[in-house]
Formats: structure tokens, C-alpha cells, sequence
């Protein structure tokens, strides 16, 4: 900084920018319609999250969770869950953690279909965006059903659920699944495949691996740039080792390993992984009391833990310290979407400026995550 | 602080040692809980000191002559940076973390990103800590490995008064924003760092607030800030 560029142009992208996915402004400096560098400016979305939560109880931080990311608010209230129940040492019956593997996998097809819809919108396709949402709406119905909510659920709560499933629902989410898979090869024929978006997409926004690594990019993201790591594998937690599925990961089919298109397709492969796994936790469902395990008061013991779970956005930590009485004494969130858009600056350097968005939207962020 | 104030966290530290927390839990005031509870940190530590101090060398031997067959990798990590960097490591308890003094900070975690036997080449999270208002802070950092998926986790304490750590920005590029993240919650200055500004915050933000000694600034910009009332009605 502070250094004079005399031929650089600097342009700002936001913070009030319909392509920016929420309130972020990115400094652009461009030498013509080259990209020199790109900042990211963040933190006008910011609610302290963290101060909050050293002042509410340990079941007051879920709703804070589900206003985190908004998107994928199930998988939110999972990952602390998760957390909060390792450092308490609580086991949770059989059935609640079959409906919270339902309810995540559900949410993360949602999830990824906001983020390919708003995707191929970024870089001028109108109609598939429309088509994901209407059926992203379907899920977003299914989950009004079960919890009243249909963004922030509040669903997840520590050592159990808020609701068990209401009669019928498994057959309704069967409905839904037989609806929905025969969707994605629409999808893919209306805009995967398409000759236009694979212009505007492949070999562009390319992230090597040693990149992705050293900017802590996980997730989709990770994937799409070729390196088979996903928590629900290999870490796995709740009961994710019980099914068998795929991890996608980014093979260059129509560019280079690890540009746009790549981290777009491996999003979209996910998607009837997770459908497979929502059908494969139905047909094995057990019964049981999904209130048995609340614990009337949480108080962990003393001491630490730092609980990594898959979002659909990537390694989702909370790190939890504990000084035994019912607030927390210090809660961090490590959100995806963050160490995401720090490489922003990085792999958008060197190519044109219509490109800054197209990168920007394949990143697929979350900025209430980001700044919490 | 006044003089019933004091007395009240006396009593609720020795009870509280006792085992009974409920009397520091109760203790209504925000702060004066907060005070209890760093009085309480201090207190125990004191108590581990002079526990360690009084039976020196027996412990020491039983330890060695029980050498457990397979070492934890936090030991394994810890004996590989006591051997390249003498006296960086702060505390012999390597159980769950591992306590380093700060010096050498930025070689040390090159090291563990190279060195074939661990390769932590990716840093997961970074998290300021308030030990408590009259002790230090500390920074924790959860370290991974891709190649052999192991994990550990380091925490360096640094002084409350002048806060500063080693950045390891250079290391590891996410460190670049986490650290970021935490000077601007706590001020803690990281040497070396390319960009020490604020990240959430705007520029102009006073004070730390993930401190637990942070108070809210009256006004900002002109605009009476409310006060927070303590507490749910």
C-alpha cells in the first residue's frame, strides 16, 4: 500500500451490488480490462456473534447459528451440536442422529441449489436460476412442515431435536427425491453443459491445490481443485461412516482442474450424492424418542474442543471453551466462507474483469458467515 | 474495586476450589464475576506450582520407568521442536495442546509445515483467548495435516499490556485474515504481519471487544451508543 500506480485504475464492486451476494465490496485494481489485484472489503454484515454468545446460555447460541449462515442453517445447528455434545460427552439416540443426517443432506441440496442458480445468474443465465429456485422451494416447504421455519430452523438442539418427524414426512421426502432427480440432468442440459456458460466458466478463476490448501479453502470448493478431503469421509462424525457414498472431486473435464467450472460440477455431483444419502438414512431410519438425550441443563465441564463438520460451504469449526458453567466462556466460529473469499485476491489476478464475478459467484459465499 | 467486592471473591474462589462453582456462577454483576473467575485461574495455578515444586524428582522417575510404548503425536511434535528449538517450549504438559513461549514462532511453524513426519500444511482456526482480566491473552491455533489427517493444537500466551506474537501470515496464506480476525478482537499485534488492520471492525473502532475488560464507547460518530442492559428481563 501507499505505493503509486499511475496506470491502475481502482474500482469498487458494492457493497451494494446485486451480484456480491449480500453486502461485500471488492476494491478492484485494473490495468485496462486486466485484473491487477482485488480486496476484498468485509465486516458490514457483522452482529458480533461471538461477544453474543459469551453472554447467553449454551441452547441460546443455536438461533445465533442459524442467522450465521443462512442458507444452510441445519448444517449450522449441526456443526454445534456436534461440538457442544463432545465436550459434554453426550451420546444421542439413534433415531435423532438418522433425522439430522436427513434434514443436512436436504439442506445442503438447497444450499446448492441457491449457489448454482445465483451462479449461472452471475454470468447471465436467467432461466436455470429460476428453475433451482422453484425447486428449492420444495425443500424449503418440506422443512415449514417439520419446524414452522423456513430458513432458520433452530432445529438441531443439543442432545436431541426440536420435533420429531410428522407423520408422513418420510414418505413425503421420497415424493420429493423421485421428483427431484430426473431435475438434475435438466439442469445439466440447460446450463452444465451449455456452450455459453462453459465459455464464460471453464479455464477461468483457475486454483491449484497448494493454493486452495495454504488459503485453508475447503469444502466443494477444495474439491473442485482436485483433492479428495471431505469431512463426512474422512473424519467422519454423527454417523456419516454408515453410508455409502462418492466424493466428487474437479477432473478438468472441459478446461483445467480447478477453474469455475470444476468447483460448479463437483457442487452439482454432490447434490445426488446427497440424495443417495438422504435415501439410504430413510430406509434405515429406526424408532425411538427424539427428546431422550436433551440434557435439562448444559454444563459442560471445563475444558476445550475444536469440532470440524462438512457444510455445504466446507470444514465448518467451532472451537468451544468451556469453564464449566452454562455460558460459554469463549465460542469461535471458523466459517468456510471466509477462508473462501480470502483467496479471492489471489486466483482473480490476470484475468479479465468480466471474470471477477463469475469467480466471486463459483466460491459460493455466504456473507453473514463471513462477518458473523 | 471496593472492599466487599474483594471479599466476596475471596469467599467465592475458596469455595469454589472446594469444588463448588455455584457461588461464582451466581454472583450477579458481570464484572465482578469475571473477577472472581480470573481470581479463581490464578489461585489454581498457584496451588499447581507449589504442588510441583514440592515433589520434585519422584514423579519425574515413575514417569520414566513406566516410557509408554506408543508416543501421543503431541509428544512426538513437542520432543521434535524441543530438539531444533531449545527452550520455545513453555510447560511440559503436552497433553491435548502444546504450550509455546512465542520465541521463534515463525521458524517453528515452518519447520512443522516441512517437516515430512507431521506437515501441518493447513491452518484450520485461530482463536484469540482472554485468560481471564488480570491475566494474559492467548492465541490458539489448530493445526492439520492433509497427507497423514492428524491434528494438534498450539497456544502461545502473550503479555496483556503489550500483546505481541510472531505472525506466521508468511507460513500459512489463511493466516493472513485470521490474524487479522484477532487483532481486531483483541488486539493482539502479530510482528511481521504485511497488513495489521482491522477486518470486521470499521477503522476507527475503539477498543477490543472480545476482551473481557471491554467496555462500550459512549458515543461513536456523534451517536449515543445504549447502554446494554446486563442480563435477560
Amino acid at each position: 500500500m501507499g505505493i503509486v500506480h499511475g496506470d491502475l485504475m481502482t474500482l469498487n464492486i458494492g457493497p451494494q451490488h446485486p451480484s456480491t451476494h449480500g453486502v461485500l465490496r471488492l476494491k478492484v485494481k485494473t490495468d485496462g480490462e486486466i485484473i491487477a489485484d482485488v480486496e476484498p472489503v468485509i465486516g458490514y454484515l457483522h452482529r458480533c456473534f461471538e461477544k453474543h454468545c459469551e453472554n447467553v446460555t449454551y441452547d441460546q447460541v443455536i438461533p445465533y447459528t442459524d442467522r450465521c449462515d443462512y442458507i444452510a442453517a441445519m448444517n449450522n445447528n449441526f456443526g454445534y451440536a456436534v461440538a457442544v455434545e463432545e465436550l459434554m460427552d453426550l451420546k444421542v439416540p439413534e433415531r435423532v442422529e438418522y433425522i439430522r443426517v436427513i434434514v443436512s443432506e436436504l439442506n445442503r441440496i438447497a444450499s446448492h441449489l441457491l449457489a448454482l442458480g445465483t451462479f449461472g445468474l452471475d454470468v447471465g443465465a436467467f432461466t436455470p436460476f429460476l428453475y433451482m429456485f422453484r425447486d428449492r422451494e420444495r425443500i424449503l416447504d418440506l422443512f415449514e412442515v417439520l419446524c414452522g421455519a423456513r430458513l432458520l430452523y433452530n432445529y438441531i438442539w443439543v442432545g436431541g431435536l426440536s420435533h420429531d418427524f410428522p407423520n408422513g414426512f418420510e414418505e413425503k421426502i421420497i415424493d420429493f427425491l423421485d421428483y427431484f432427480e430426473p431435475q438434475l440432468d435438466e439442469y445439466n442440459n440447460i446450463l452444465t453443459f451449455n456452450k455459453i456458460f462453459i465459455e464464460r466458466t471453464a479455464d477461468v478463476g483457475v486454483m491449484p491445490a497448494e493454493v486452495a490448501i495454504s488459503y485453508g479453502v475447503s469444502g466443494p470448493n477444495l474439491r473442485g481443485s482436485g483433492v479428495k478431503w471431505d469431512l463426512r469421509k474422512d473424519d467422519p462424525y454423527s454417523i456419516y461412516d454408515k453410508f455409502d457414498f462418492n466424493i466428487p472431486v474437479g477432473t478438468g473435464t472441459v478446461g483445467t482442474i480447478g477453474d469455475c467450472w470444476d468447483r460448479y460440477y463437483v457442487r452439482m455431483l454432490e447434490m445426488s450424492e446427497s440424495i443417495n444419502i438422504v435415501r439410504q438414512a430413510i430406509k434405515a431410519l429406526p424408532s425411538g424418542d427424539v427428546h431422550q438425550a436433551l440434557p435439562k441443563k448444559i454444563r459442560p465441564p471445563k475444558g476445550s474442543v475444536y469440532k470440524r463438520t462438512e457444510s455445504p460451504r466446507g470444514d465448518l469449526g467451532y472451537y468451544i471453551e468451556s469453564d464449566g458453567s452454562p455460558i460459554p466462556y469463549r465460542l469461535k466460529m471458523r466459517s468456510p466462507a471466509f477462508t473462501a473469499l480470502s483467496v479471492m485476491g489471489e486466483i482473480s489476478s490476470g484475468w479479465m474483469m468480466s471474470d471477477v464475478l463469475a469467480i466471486l459467484g463459483s466460491l459460493d459465499i455466504v456473507l453473514g458467515e463471513i462477518d458473523r | 474495586m471496593s472492599d466487599e467486592q474483594t471479599k466476596l471473591i475471596q469467599e467465592a474462589v475458596a469455595k469454589a476450589l472446594a469444588g463448588n462453582m455455584d457461588m461464582i456462577n451466581n454472583i450477579e454483576d458481570r464484572v465482578t464475576r469475571s473477577k472472581a473467575k480470573a481470581a479463581l485461574v490464578k489461585a489454581k495455578r498457584e496451588a499447581k506450582k507449589g504442588a510441583a515444586t514440592s515433589e520434585e524428582t519422584p514423579s519425574e522417575e515413575i514417569v520414566q520407568a513406566e516410557s509408554p510404548p506408543e508416543k501421543s503425536l503431541n509428544q512426538k511434535v513437542a520432543e521434535a521442536i524441543e530438539k531444533k528449538f531449545p527452550a520455545s517450549l513453555a510447560g511440559d504438559d503436552v497433553d491435548g495442546h502444546i504450550q509455546l513461549t512465542g520465541a521463534n514462532w515463525f521458524e517453528i511453524a515452518h519447520y512443522l509445515k516441512d517437516n515430512p513426519d507431521f506437515l501441518f500444511d493447513s491452518l484450520q482456526c485461530v482463536t484469540g483467548f482472554d485468560l481471564g482480566i488480570e491475566n494474559d491473552l492467548e492465541v490458539r491455533y489448530n493445526l492439520h495435516s492433509m497427507t497423514h489427517n492428524h491434528t494438534i493444537e498450539i497456544r502461545i500466551q502473550t503479555d496483556r499490556k503489550n500483546p505481541k506474537i510472531p505472525s506466521v501470515e508468511q507460513v500459512w496464506r489463511i493466516g493472513d485474515w485470521f490474524e487479522r480476525e484477532t487483532y481486531d478482537m483483541y488486539g493482539i499485534i502479530f510482528e511481521g504481519h504485511r497488513n495489521m488492520t482491522r477486518i470486521l471492525l470499521p477503522d476507527d473502532w475503539e477498543g477490543w471487544p472480545l476482551r473481557k475488560d471491554y467496555e462500550t464507547q459512549e458515543t461513536y460518530h456523534g451517536i449515543v451508543v445504549q447502554k446494554v442492559k446486563d442480563g435477560w428481563e
